[in-house]
C-alpha cells in the first residue's frame, strides 16, 4: 500500500534538511499547520499528511477496526517513515496525536529524533480517583459522542465548506482552493471515540526522546492541569505556555508556536 | 390436484348401489374408502358398485375395490360389479380378478333379485 | 389632502400634514417611523435574532436582549465574563475549536453552522451561527461580530430527516438479512432435498440387483424406469444360479408408489428368491410370496403385487423355460426368424390378496437367437404422442420389427422406445430381456 497516496503525504521545505513531521489531532487534518509551515520550511524538510479517515486521505483504505485505536493511527505513521525513509525525525503532533507520536516512537526509536507535543492530552476523561483532571467527565465525553452521531446532518453540513473567493483576505491567495477539514461524518465519529476514549497515560513513562510539551494559556480542551501531568511524566521533558487561547496555537498564535517548534527541532540533543 | 370423483348411493331392497363416475386413483381412493364406511351393510346384504361412469383407474384404484371386498366380507355382506369399462376389465383381466370379483355387466335394477 | 377634520384630534400624526407631493410621502414615512417609535438600538436589542460581539479572544463584549431572553441570563453575567465558547456544548467547544474558529481566522466569517448553546438553566437550543470579522482601518482584526438564528423548528426537521434515514437503513438492513435468511433457508431445503434424493437412489439401487450375473450359453440384460426422482419405484426384477446349471429369474411391480411400496419390493424380493431356492417351481414360489404378503397386509390395506417368475434350464444349445404368471401381463417372445409372440399366461392372480390363488404356468424353448423379454404396464400403460395409451398390440408390432434380436439389443431398442413416450411415460417401468445367443456371435452379457 503507497501511503503518500494513501495519507495524502505532502513534503515540502528544504529536501536536505532535519526533518520535521507535523501531525494533525482529532476534527481537521493537515490543513491545520499552514500558518507554520512556511517558517518551518525556511530551515526544515517538512512532512505533513492525514490520517486515514480525515482530510483528503484514501478513503477506499478506510479500516474501522485499525482506526479504533491509537496503533492504527501510529501505523500510518510508521509507513509513512518507512515509505521515505525517514530517520531522526522530529514528529509535531497536536492534540491526540501527540499521543500517536509517543506510540510510534515507541515501536520504532530508530525512526524518531525529539518529539514536540502541541497541546496534548493522554486523556480526555477526569480520574478523580488518581486525582487526574482531563478536563472532561465522563458525562460530558458520552454527550460529545452522542452529539457527534446524531448532529450528524449538522457537522456534515458544516464539515465541507467551500473556501470562498475572498477580496478582505488576499493574503490567503488561491491555494486554499479545497474544502477545509472535509472529512466523512461517520470516520470521524469513530476517529472522535477513539480520541476521547482512549487513556495513554500509562506510555508517557516510557518515552525516550527529548519532548517538548506545547501548551496554551486558555485551552478548554486540554486544560492547564492536564500539560503539567504531560510534563511531569515524560521524564526529562521540557514545558513551555504559550499565551495563547483556545486549543490550536498553531492556528491562533501560529508565530508563537512556530517559534517554538523550530527552537526545540534545532537545538543540539 | 382434486380428481373429480363422484359417489352416489341409494339403498335398494336387497343391499345398497353406489354409482362411481368419475376417476379413482390414489388422489381420490381415500373418498372412496370414506363413502364406502358411510354406507350400512348387514350380513347378506349386497353392495353393486355400479362403475358404469369410472374413467381412469389406477392401481390404487383397484387397491381400493380389493379393500372394498375385504370389507364388505367382514361385515358378512357380499359385493358384485357392474359395468366395469372395456379398459378397467382389461386390467382385472391381466390381473385375475375377474376371477375373484363378481361382475355383472349392467347395473341389476331388479328389485326382487 | 387631509382636511383637519377635528374628528380624532389626538391623532398627533396628522398634525401638518396635508402640503401634497413628494413632501407628503416623505413626511408619511417620518410618521410611519415615528409610530413605530423604532430606533437603530431597539432593532438591535430586540431583532428576531439573537446580537453577539466577542474580541478576537472570544470574550463577549456585547449581546443583545433577544439572545439574553433566549439563554436566561442577564447582561452582567456575560459581558466581560464569558467567552462565546463557554456557552457551547462540548461538542460544540470541539467544534468551535477545530473548525470554527480556525475557518474565521481564515476567511474572516463563517455562515451556517449548526451548533447548540447551554442555556442559564442547562438546557440546550439548537442555533445556526454567522459570524464575521470586523477588521479596523488598518486591517487589522478587531471583534467578531455573530448572529444567532434559532433552529429550533429546522433541528426538528433535521433530526426527522435523520431518523427517516436510519429508518430506512434499518429496514434496509433487515429486508437485507431477511433475505439472506431466505436465501440460507431455500439452500438448506435444496441440500436437504438433494440429500434426500440421494438416500432415495440408494435406496432404490439396493432394491435391484446390482449387475445381471454373467450366465454361460445365455445373454441378460434390463432396464429400470423410475417415473419421479422422488419416489422409490415399485417394479423390481431378478435373475439368480438355481444350481446344477439352472437359474431363476422374476420380475414384477408392486402396487403403490413410495416407501410402503419399497418395503413390499424388499419382502417380495427376498421371499421369491427364498421360495425359488427352496421349491425351485416358480407356481410355488409365487404361492409362497402370496401367503408371505397376505400375512403381512390384510384389510384396509391391501398391498399386492403383479409377478412374472420362472426358470431358465439349458438343453444342449436351447433354453427351456417355464414361467408362472400371477396377474402379470404376459412374457413377449422374439423368435430367430423374425416373428414375434406372446407366451400366454392368461387367468393367473395377482400376488397377494386371496387364499389359495391360481398362477397359470406357461413353457417354452428358446433356440439360439430366440429373445424373451418381460416387462412392466408402465411400458403399455404408456401414453402415446396422440393420447391413447401404447397397448400391448402395439408392443407386439413393434417386437415383430425388431426380431431378431439379442438381449441388449432389444433393451436399447425398447429403451429409445420408452424415451420417446417423454411425459407419457408416467409410472415406473422394468424390462427384462433373457436370450440365447445366436450362432458365430459372443454372448454380450449382462
Amino acid at each position: 500500500m503507497d501511503a503518500i497516496s494513501r495519507n495524502n503525504v505532502t513534503v515540502t521545505g528544504q529536501p536536505d534538511g532535519p526533518v520535521v513531521m507535523l501531525a494533525h489531532g482529532f476534527g481537521c487534518d493537515q490543513n491545520m499547520w499552514r500558518l507554520v509551515v512556511p517558517m518551518l520550511a525556511e530551515r526544515f524538510r517538512v512532512v505533513l499528511f492525514d490520517y486515514v479517515g480525515s482530510g483528503r486521505s484514501d478513503p477506499s483504505a478506510w479500516d474501522g477496526q485499525r482506526y479504533a485505536s491509537l496503533e492504527g493511527y501510529a501505523a500510518d505513521v510508521l509507513d509513512i517513515c518507512a515509505e521515505l525513509d525517514l530517520s531522526e525525525v522530529v514528529f509535531v503532533g497536536h492534540s491526540v496525536s501527540a499521543m500517536v507520536g509517543v506510540l510510534a516512537a515507541a515501536r520504532r526509536p530508530d525512526r524518531f529524533g525529539k518529539l514536540v507535543m502541541v497541546a496534548p492530552s493522554p486523556c480526555y476523561i477526569d480520574d478523580p480517583e488518581a486525582g487526574y483532571t482531563g478536563g472532561f467527565s465522563a458525562a460530558d465525553i458520552d454527550e460529545l459522542l452522542e452529539s457527534l452521531d446524531s448532529n450528524y446532518l449538522g457537522w456534515s453540513a458544516a464539515m465541507a465548506p467551500v473556501i470562498m473567493d475572498n477580496p478582505e483576505r488576499p493574503e490567503l491567495g488561491e491555494e486554499l482552493t479545497n474544502s477545509f477539514c472535509a472529512t466523512d461524518p461517520g470516520m470521524a465519529a469513530v476517529f472522535a471515540r477513539t480520541t476521547f476514549l482512549s487513556d495513554s497515560r500509562g506510555d508517557l513513562a516510557s518515552v525516550t526522546v527529548p519532548t517538548l510539551v506545547l501548551e496554551c494559556a486558555r485551552d478548554v480542551i486540554a486544560p492547564r492541569e492536564v500539560g503539567a501531568y504531560v510534563h511531569a511524566t515524560i521524564p526529562g521533558s521540557r514545558l513551555v505556555t504559550l499565551d495563547a487561547t483556545g486549543h490550536c496555537p498553531q492556528l491562533s498564535a501560529p508565530e508563537a508556536t512556530g517559534q517554538a517548534i523550530m527552537e526545540f527541532a534545532g537545538a543540539p540533543r | 390436484m382434486t380428481t373429480a370423483l363422484t359417489l352416489t348411493a341409494h339403498p335398494v331392497p336387497t343391499g345398497t348401489v353406489l354409482t362411481v363416475a368419475g376417476e379413482l386413483d390414489h388422489n381420490s381412493a381415500d373418498r372412496f374408502r370414506t363413502a364406502l364406511g358411510a354406507i350400512t351393510m348387514r350380513p347378506g346384504d349386497l353392495l353393486t358398485v355400479d362403475l358404469a361412469d369410472l374413467g381412469f383407474c389406477d392401481s390404487t384404484g383397484i387397491t381400493a375395490l380389493l379393500a372394498a371386498r375385504n370389507h364388505t366380507h367382514a361385515l358378512g355382506a357380499d359385493i358384485a360389479l357392474t359395468a366395469i369399462p372395456l379398459p378397467t376389465l382389461r386390467i382385472m383381466r391381466i390381473l385375475g380378478l375377474d376371477r375373484v370379483f363378481t361382475i355383472h355387466p349392467t347395473p341389476d335394477t331388479d328389485p326382487s333379485r | 389632502m387631509c382636511e383637519a377634520t377635528d374628528d380624532e384630534p389626538e391623532q398627533a400624526t396628522e398634525a401638518g400634514v396635508g402640503d401634497g407631493g413628494e413632501d407628503a410621502d416623505e413626511a408619511e414615512l417620518a410618521q410611519f417611523s415615528a409610530l413605530l417609535e423604532d430606533s437603530a438600538e431597539d432593532l438591535y436589542e430586540h431583532a428576531p435574532c439573537g446580537y453577539l460581539s466577542t474580541l478576537m479572544d472570544g470574550r463577549i463584549a456585547k449581546v443583545n436582549t433577544t439572545l439574553l431572553d433566549w439563554l436566561g441570563y442577564r447582561r452582567t453575567q456575560l459581558v466581560g465574563r464569558k467567552r462565546f465558547a463557554d456557552l457551547l456544548t462540548v461538542g460544540g467547544k470541539l467544534y468551535h475549536e477545530t473548525h470554527f474558529a480556525p475557518l474565521l481566522a481564515m476567511q474572516g466569517k463563517v455562515s451556517g453552522i449548526a451548533l447548540e448553546l447551554r442555556a442559564a438553566d442547562g438546557s440546550r437550543l439548537p442555533v445556526l451561527v454567522t459570524s464575521t470579522v470586523k477588521t479596523g482601518g488598518d486591517g487589522q482584526p478587531l471583534l467578531i461580530r455573530t448572529t444567532v438564528f434559532d433552529a429550533r423548528d429546522r433541528r426538528a426537521y433535521e433530526n426527522e430527516l435523520l431518523r427517516a434515514r436510519k429508518h430506512a437503513e434499518r429496514a434496509g438492513a433487515e429486508a437485507e438479512q431477511a433475505r439472506a435468511e431466505a436465501e440460507r433457508a431455500h439452500q438448506a431445503a435444496e441440500s436437504e432435498h438433494a440429500r434426500l434424493r440421494q438416500v432415495m437412489a440408494i435406496l432404490q439401487h439396493s432394491l435391484l440387483p446390482p449387475d445381471l450375473p454373467q450366465v454361460p450359453g445365455m445373454e441378460a440384460a434390463a432396464y429400470y424406469h423410475t417415473a419421479s426422482a422422488d419416489q422409490l419405484g415399485g417394479d423390481f426384477y431378478d435373475l439368480f444360479a438355481l444350481g446344477q446349471g439352472q437359474w431363476g429369474f422374476f420380475l414384477g411391480d408392486v402396487c403403490g408408489k413410495g416407501p410402503q411400496a419399497a418395503a413390499v419390493t424388499s419382502l417380495t424380493r427376498y421371499t421369491l428368491r427364498a421360495a425359488f431356492l427352496h421349491a425351485g417351481d416358480p407356481a410355488a414360489a409365487l404361492d409362497t410370496l402370496n401367503t408371505a404378503l397376505q400375512e403381512r397386509y390384510t384389510g384396509t390395506d391391501p398391498r399386492y403385487c403383479t409377478a412374472i417368475a420362472g426358470t431358465l434350464t439349458p438343453h444342449g444349445d436351447t433354453l427351456r423355460v417355464t414361467v408362472a404368471s400371477g396377474g402379470h401381463p404376459p412374457a413377449l417372445l422374439l423368435r430367430a426368424d423374425g416373428t414375434a409372440e406372446y407366451l400366454p399366461t392368461p387367468g393367473g392372480l395377482l400376488v397377494g390378496i386371496m387364499s389359495h390363488p391360481h398362477f397359470t404356468t406357461a413353457t417354452t424353448v428358446l433356440h439360439p437367437g430366440d429373445t424373451m423379454l418381460l416387462y412392466t404396464d408402465g411400458l403399455t400403460e404408456a401414453r402415446t404422442a396422440d393420447g391413447p395409451r401404447y397397448s400391448e398390440d402395439h408392443l407386439h408390432t413393434f417386437a415383430r420389427t425388431l426380431a431378431p434380436a439379442g438381449a441388449q439389443q432389444a433393451i436399447t431398442a425398447l429403451t429409445g422406445l420408452l424415451e420417446g413416450f417423454g411425459d407419457g411415460l408416467d409410472d415406473d417401468t422394468a424390462l427384462l430381456a433373457l436370450g440365447n445367443p445366436a450362432p458365430h456371435t459372443n454372448p454380450e452379457g449382462a
